[in-house]
């Protein structure tokens, strides 16, 4: 009946009905994209760390600690001492440690020494385990293993000599290049800060540093090799422990320690305390983006709106051959329809694509991972929230042509 | 405004409303004590003491602008209802009909040619003057009971009224002269053969010859499905060709309203 009418009706506006099709498209898009993102954000964010019971550093503050220790961004305030550290490892309570320290850097990328456990102990993700794509784990003082990114962005093969600059950032006017380290092991990919991470060994990274001075060493790499690279200090230290139940005790055990100020966090409490801050960013994104789509539906009231007045003629034309009040509400009820669900079939498409156009990108950019499967129940509730407004919008047309309709039966008064 | 929902029975001595009088027997199309006024107005519009058309027939209905005769064909077709009276078409009383039933009746029974711009853009030749069939199942079924259908049934009608394979192939309507397009409404007001056919003055876009041409292949397609012809028009130099002519003044005793 008036359906068929329908589709030939849009098709005779094409244009403008196509132009409000693509706002609605953008808009859904834009939409399900912030929300989808946002989740893959913060999924990838607490999958940063796992199975790590504490995270212990120099006393400042547990989102600072965090961020260096973690996420690699910032600098730590003070290191802590070796011999702090051994106190913490050697705790009873204690399963296991890693001892890190940070500062310098090859090329942008942050380089981080470390020891065998961490290897073996850290976790990421779903308690996953490094992995070696290639190579074994360093051994010996000059030797590094390489996050996937760095090793794959710059181009590294087994075997090759890699130069640490002293500090961060991306460009140093202070090498080490008297002590070249050895690529001994390419991690695989992670989608977390290791990727983007150069392992050496903690006593790597104090060869490096012996005779130190004035932005240049006094003191060649064998002979680093004759000194004690026992550490003095160390940046932080991931702890697990045998039973999750001491994890206070020893939390305040860390926080209380006389011989020098020192912080212990919780990683998932701190990384939650970092969400919140980010959180409030991305509601705002969120609730643009739901303004977005109302504002894509309003222009499809106003394009259904603005035709109504030169269409009386043809609702009068269909009320002469028999068309009732009710079937106008309905065409101009399915044409509005009609245009939200192919509006928001073609944003899914066009979210699709990008994602799919985008993923390797942010992948490579990132080292984060996004998920094309963007339609989770979350997102099917959007989807038919948005379907339904449409619905609820073309309403408000479709009512005024049908009391035009009833107005001016047969013939158009002007 | 509609303004149909008067409860008033009429006051006048017709025993049963339900049927045409003794007149009116026999009748196509029969109005009696007809008044109707817009809502908020203080005068009628309409005040038609009694009016008929016999089966077959073909009447001349004259009337300038303002002499009530848009408000008389929304009456006839059901559109809106009278605030009291009789408008009996085929011995249905349409005002005892609902709204749903008066649509009903008239996609069924009544065949529509309005002055111009009859057309609906975006439709095909053929999908426009089948458009009737797709509000009324007897107009459809009495296509089907020929044998034919829809589709086919239009193109015969247009080929009928002179519209060559050329025009009927055209892709747009708008791109047929007014001529064209006139003959294209007498062939949708024709599918499905509808009792009566009402023409509101479908010549004036015409030139002078023109509208002898189209009367001629209008009377011709009412004759050849038995229809009943209510022609409107101001122009009093069709009426001739019309066996009745009937003025609008003299049977409306309202008279000249600001109706526009």
């Amino acid at each position: 009946m008036i359906y068929g009418l329908t589709l030939k009706s849009l098709w005779n506006r094409k244009t403008t009905v196509l132009l409000t099709l693509m706002s609605i498209a953008l808009s859904v898009a834009l939409l399900l994209g912030v929300d989808h993102i946002r989740r893959e954000a913060k999924s990838s964010f607490t999958n940063t760390i796992s199975g790590t019971d504490l995270i212990v550093g120099a006393r400042s503050g547990s989102v600072q600690l965090l961020l260096y220790s973690v996420f690699r961004i910032g600098n730590a305030t003070n290191n802590i001492a070796w011999t702090s550290y051994q106190d913490i490892a050697k705790s009873p309570q204690v399963a296991w440690t890693i001892p890190i320290s940070l500062g310098d850097s090859h090329r942008g990328y942050r380089v981080m020494g470390t020891n065998q456990n961490y290897f073996q102990h850290f976790r990421y993700g779903k308690k996953q385990p490094l992995k070696l794509s290639t190579g074994v784990p360093f051994s010996d003082v000059y030797e590094a293993v390489l996050g996937s990114e760095v090793a794959a962005k710059l181009g590294y093969q087994l075997g090759e000599d890699i130069v640490i600059a002293h500090g961060g950032g991306q460009v140093s006017f202070a090498s080490h290049d008297d002590k070249p380290f050895k690529v001994v092991g390419i991690l695989e990919p992670t989608g977390t800060p290791v990727d983007r991470t150069v392992h050496v060994s903690l006593e790597g990274i104090e060869a490096i540093h012996i005779g130190w001075q004035a932005g240049r060493s006094t003191i060649s790499a064998e002979d680093a090799l004759g000194y004690d690279l026992q550490p003095e200090v160390i940046t932080a230290a991931f702890v697990g422990l045998k039973s999750k139940i001491g994890v206070f005790a020893l939390q305040r055990e860390v926080n209380q320690y006389r011989k020098e100020p020192m912080l212990a966090i919780l990683p998932g409490v701190a990384l939650q305390e970092l969400w919140a801050l980010l959180g409030v960013a991305e509601s705002a994104l969120l609730g643009i983006s739901a303004f977005v789509v109302v504002t894509g539906l309003l222009g499809m009231l106003t394009v259904i709106w603005a035709g109504l007045n030169e269409r009386r003629r043809e609702m009068a034309i269909l009320r002469s051959v028999g068309a009732r009040p009710r079937h106008i509400l309905m065409l101009l009820m399915t044409e509005a329809g009609l245009m939200v669900f192919f509006g928001a079939g073609l944003g899914l498409l066009l979210l699709l694509s990008l994602l799919l156009l985008a993923q390797p990108l942010i992948l490579s950019m990132t080292g984060v991972q996004i998920g094309i499967n963007f339609l989770n129940h979350e997102n099917l509730y959007i989807l038919g929230a948005v379907i339904a407004t449409g619905f609820t919008v073309g309403l408000v047309p479709a009512l005024k042509a049908y009391r035009m309709s009833v107005a001016d039966g047969m013939t158009v008064r002007i | 405004m509609n303004a149909g929902h008067n409860p008033d029975m009429p006051e006048l001595d017709i025993s049963e409303p339900g049927l045409p009088g003794v007149d009116g027997s026999g009748a196509l199309l029969f109005l009696e004590n007809l008044r109707y006024r817009w809502a908020g107005s203080s005068k009628d519009v309409l005040d038609i003491g009694r009016f008929s058309v016999s089966r077959g027939e073909r009447v001349f209905l004259q009337g300038v602008s303002g002499s009530g005769k848009t408000t008389l064909l929304n009456l006839l077709g059901g559109v809106i209802t009278p605030d009291s009276g009789v408008v009996s078409i085929l011995d249905t009383d349409l005002t005892k009909l609902g709204h749903a039933a008066r649509d009903t009746f008239r996609a069924d029974h009544i065949g529509f040619v309005f002055q111009q711009f009859n057309l609906i853009p975006y439709l095909s030749l053929i999908d426009n003057v089948t458009l009737p069939c797709r509000f009324s199942k007897t107009r459809r079924n009495r296509i089907t009971a020929k044998g034919t259908t829809p589709a086919d049934e239009a193109t015969r009608l247009l080929s009928q009224l002179g519209l060559n394979e050329e025009a009927r192939s055209s892709r747009s309507v708008t791109a047929l002269s007014v001529g064209q397009q006139q003959r294209v409404a007498v062939a949708r007001a024709m599918i499905g053969s509808p009792e009566l056919i009402i023409a509101d003055e479908p010549t004036s876009a015409l030139d002078v010859q023109a509208r002898f041409a189209f009367l001629d292949l209008l009377f011709h397609e009412v004759e050849a499905s038995n229809a009943t012809l209510l022609f409107v028009s101001h122009d009093p130099a069709l009426q001739k060709r019309f066996e009745r002519s009937v003025r609008m003044v003299d049977i409306n005793r309202a008279g000249i309203t600001e109706e526009a």
